[in-house]
């Protein structure tokens, strides 16, 4: 008879029958769980053998709530699944609408879509690698990487209105137009951020103790980051090319020259890198973009009351965390029958008791920054 | 509280004493009110904002409260930041008590004021962080911006700098407190004053109607010029990998009793039935020429008489979509029970894709479908008693507001 008393959620068989594990609770409110999410590690000494999330601890119950929104009305809640890439989240409803309703979006509206989304995602990675840099003991690099993200927030809410939760995005175009000022700003932020990355580069990308900590740590084989349905920065830091934007195009990226770039480790120093080469990637697409913006409508003939025809529409888009999909159902009527996101955080936690098993307590927080999860997102 | 409750005690009665008392409340107050060191708390998306203020640009340090505190028992400030759910309520309070007094609040955020964007048809949120714990200062927004926080933390300073030894703070004071007390009482007089000035309000309304101003001349609403827009054709992007017709005929070749959901998508959406979903699925993860080895998600939709339970996969070689439909038929059940039991069961997609574990153990707890030979079936976002399952059609919560038309 053992005396190791297996806690929901726990599967693997006891290690030794003599020796007493013991149990670790993390969260669900603790500063590097990145909200409120609940872990429960079982230890062998300080050896993790196995972690079990506890989800929901900030489950709002959207996708009830949306059956009782219209279409519009539910562009805002997307805002608030995943805060750091709310413009993406409106961008990945607005295409499923619009596959439903059939809408075509014009020219200057695809553009404009583009290099929010772009600058959107460079936001994210950038409170990625603050949030990295202080998961490891920098604070240094915390307060930096906030510092460009400001930017990047004034010029959202000089289009948007809002720093954050934009809701901006509407089937078959935007909100609003852009302001005049908003492609030299757009230049402004780009000039500097060239700078300011390579800055950053040089303070976190060889220093040792961020080195010591990250390579060789929480390593997800590529079959793994398949199977247990990775996308976005993790799975292509297990060396699979998989990213929405070129293998599953929406919007002008097909027509737009940038690299997917794949690490092949699979460690926490890979998703590291990836994210810092895709903010590269991301202000080359910009630039490509920033000097075509076409004159002319900036979202096509509104309806008065927006419909979905029966039926069933899938759309995803490449958020900064990876695949988002939005399937709606319809019945023909104002508001969605059924909505449902798949969320990408969603996913790539699910590989965290993978990465983590046989690693070091300390190292568990290293891996969950390093999968940049984002709460309310995967609890909806 | 040590020595302060008999500061006043003793040195009141003294000529000259209460002078005295007041300097040490001063000094007391200017100290506590500019060094507040805030709990590191956030469920969502006012924590980010909350974190903004506290970074490069907005640096919380100029008013004294950027010591964030990782635990509870060093904190003396909680800023509520981001909605309370009702199972993170207990979590809350929890910390809440385990700040040692004097101890300030502030609710930061539409959603910890009254449910903000939640607040109807919603079962899951708390309405307001004062259902939970007391509340010092509530901040508006939705979020609200780091130059509103810092607005917050002066009010906070001006709240803490008016507190006196001679009515010392206690454990529960605010929730009980006069102070407390007082703002119902103002609440109450205000609406008093709402009422008597809506009355007057439609007194003038009728005066103005009967006996207009000489000088009146009605006003004329500005046609405001409305921005229109062409129709514009959509451009359908090709699908990758292989067409729907090649698809569906490869996988024909494993299952011959399927048909297509819907026509007219561009994605396969194939529905087979309960006993053959596991088979064909195994059957298109291991083709060479479909190789589905990518799990996006397994949802389900209640279509009031059954289920439909939909696998959405992919191929991460070729980059198409196939969905797998199955309809499960709702178990016959008396209605007092109905709302609370299992209705069907589906056989568990996680031998074939371990990203099944949590999507189905989802499906479980939205749609109370249980899946055989899953390792672990629990509930996933909810609490293990909830009753019922929220995303059946039929589903009622006694915590649910319906929205006011």
């Amino acid at each position: 008879m053992s005396k190791n008393i297996l806690l929901p959620g726990f599967r693997e068989p006891p290690v030794d029958e003599d020796f007493e594990e013991f149990y670790i609770n993390m969260g669900p409110q603790h500063p590097s769980t990145h909200g409120a999410l609940r872990l429960v590690v079982r230890l062998d000494g300080e050896k993790i053998i196995e972690v079990v999330p506890h989800l929901g601890y900030i489950h709002r119950g959207m996708e009830k709530q949306a059956e009782k929104l219209n279409y519009i009305q539910y562009i805002m809640m997307s805002d608030r699944q995943d805060y750091l890439t709310a413009i993406q989240n409106n961008l990945g409803v607005c295409l499923a609408l619009e596959k439903g309703a059939g809408i075509g979006v014009p020219e200057r509206a695809e553009y404009i879509r583009v290099i929010l989304a772009e600058l959107s995602r460079i936001a994210s990675h950038l409170v990625f690698y603050a949030c990295f840099g202080g998961d490891l003991g920098g604070q240094t690099v915390l307060l930096y990487g906030f510092k460009e993200r400001e930017m990047i927030h004034d010029i959202f809410e000089e289009v948007t209105g809002s720093r954050l939760t934009t809701n901006f995005f509407r089937p078959g175009g935007s909100n609003k137009d852009i302001p005049d000022t908003f492609v030299p700003r757009v230049k402004a932020l780009l000039k500097h951020l060239e700078g300011a990355l390579s800055d950053y580069d040089r303070l976190l990308t060889k220093n040792i103790a961020a080195m010591d900590r990250s390579v060789g740590v929480g390593v997800l084989s590529k079959e793994d980051a398949i199977a247990y349905g990775c996308s976005g920065p993790v799975l292509r830091a297990s060396g699979v090319s998989y990213d929405v934007r070129k293998n599953d195009p929406y919007s002008i990226y097909s027509s737009l020259d940038f690299n997917v770039p794949v690490f092949y480790n699979g460690d926490c120093y890979d998703r590291y890198l990836i994210r810092f080469q895709e903010m590269y990637e991301s202000i080359k697409i910009i630039k490509q973009c920033i000097d075509k913006i076409p004159n002319g409508p900036y979202r096509s003939k509104e309806k008065p009351i927006f419909k979905l025809p029966n039926g069933s529409f899938y759309a995803a888009t490449e958020t900064a965390k990876g695949l988002y999909g939005t399937y709606v159902v319809s019945t023909g009527g104002n508001s969605p029958y059924r909505i449902h996101t798949r969320s990408p955080s969603f996913g790539n936690l699910a590989a965290l008791n993978t990465m983590a098993k046989g690693q070091r307590l300390s190292d568990l927080v290293t891996i969950l920054a390093t999968i940049d999860p984002v709460i309310p997102e995967i609890d909806r | 509280m040590g020595i302060m409750p008999f500061i006043p005690k003793i040195l009141d009665p003294v000529p000259g004493g209460k002078t005295i008392v007041n300097m040490v409340d001063y000094v007391v107050n200017w100290a506590r009110a500019n060094s507040l060191w805030p709990l590191t708390y956030g469920t969502s998306c006012c924590a980010i904002e909350m974190m903004s203020s506290s970074m490069a640009r907005y640096d919380i340090a100029r008013f004294g409260s950027e010591v964030f505190r990782d635990s509870p028992r060093q904190a003396d400030l909680f800023i509520i930041a981001g909605t309370i759910t009702e199972r993170m309520a207990p979590a809350v309070q929890m910390l809440w008590e385990q700040i040692p007094g004097p101890k300030y609040s502030i609710a930061m955020g539409a959603c910890t004021i009254s449910g903000g964007p939640f607040r109807y048809d919603n079962y899951a949120v708390v309405r307001g962080a004062e259902q939970v714990i007391p509340v010092d200062v509530f901040i508006p927004g939705c979020p609200p911006r780091p130059e509103a926080l810092f607005h917050g933390l002066l009010k906070l300073r001006e709240k803490i700098m008016k507190e006196s030894s001679r009515n010392v703070w206690k454990e529960g004071a605010l929730s009980e407190s006069e102070e407390r007390n007082r703002y119902k009482e103002a609440a109450l007089a205000w609406a008093e004053l709402e009422k008597i000035k809506d009355e007057e309000m439609a007194l003038a309304r009728e005066q103005f109607k009967t006996n207009p101003p000489e000088n009146y001349v009605p006003y004329k609403a500005v046609r405001v010029q409305k921005e229109t827009f062409p129709e514009i054709e959509r451009v359908n992007i090709q699908t990758q990998g292989k067409s729907v017709e090649e698809l569906f005929k490869i996988a024909e070749t494993y299952e011959s009793d399927i048909k297509i959901f819907d026509e007219s998508s561009d994605i396969l959406d194939i529905v087979v039935s309960k006993e053959k979903y596991f088979h064909l699925a195994n059957s298109l993860k291991n083709d060479e020429n479909i190789k589905l080895d990518y799990l996006i998600d397994i949802t389900a939709v209640d279509w009031n008489d059954h289920f439909d339970v939909i696998a959405q996969l992919m191929s991460t070689k070729f980059g198409h979509k196939v969905f797998l439909r199955v309809a499960l038929s709702k178990k016959e059940i008396s209605d007092e029970t109905k709302a609370t039991s299992i209705l069907a069961s589906l056989e568990s997609l996680t031998p074939l894709y371990p990203a099944a574990d949590f999507k189905e153990r989802e499906v479980y707890d939205m749609f109370g479908i249980y899946f055989e030979n899953h390792p672990d079936m629990r509930r996933l976002f909810l609490d293990e008693n909830f009753k019922g399952y929220p995303l059946r059609k039929d589903f009622t919560h006694p915590h649910i507001i319906p929205k006011p038309v």
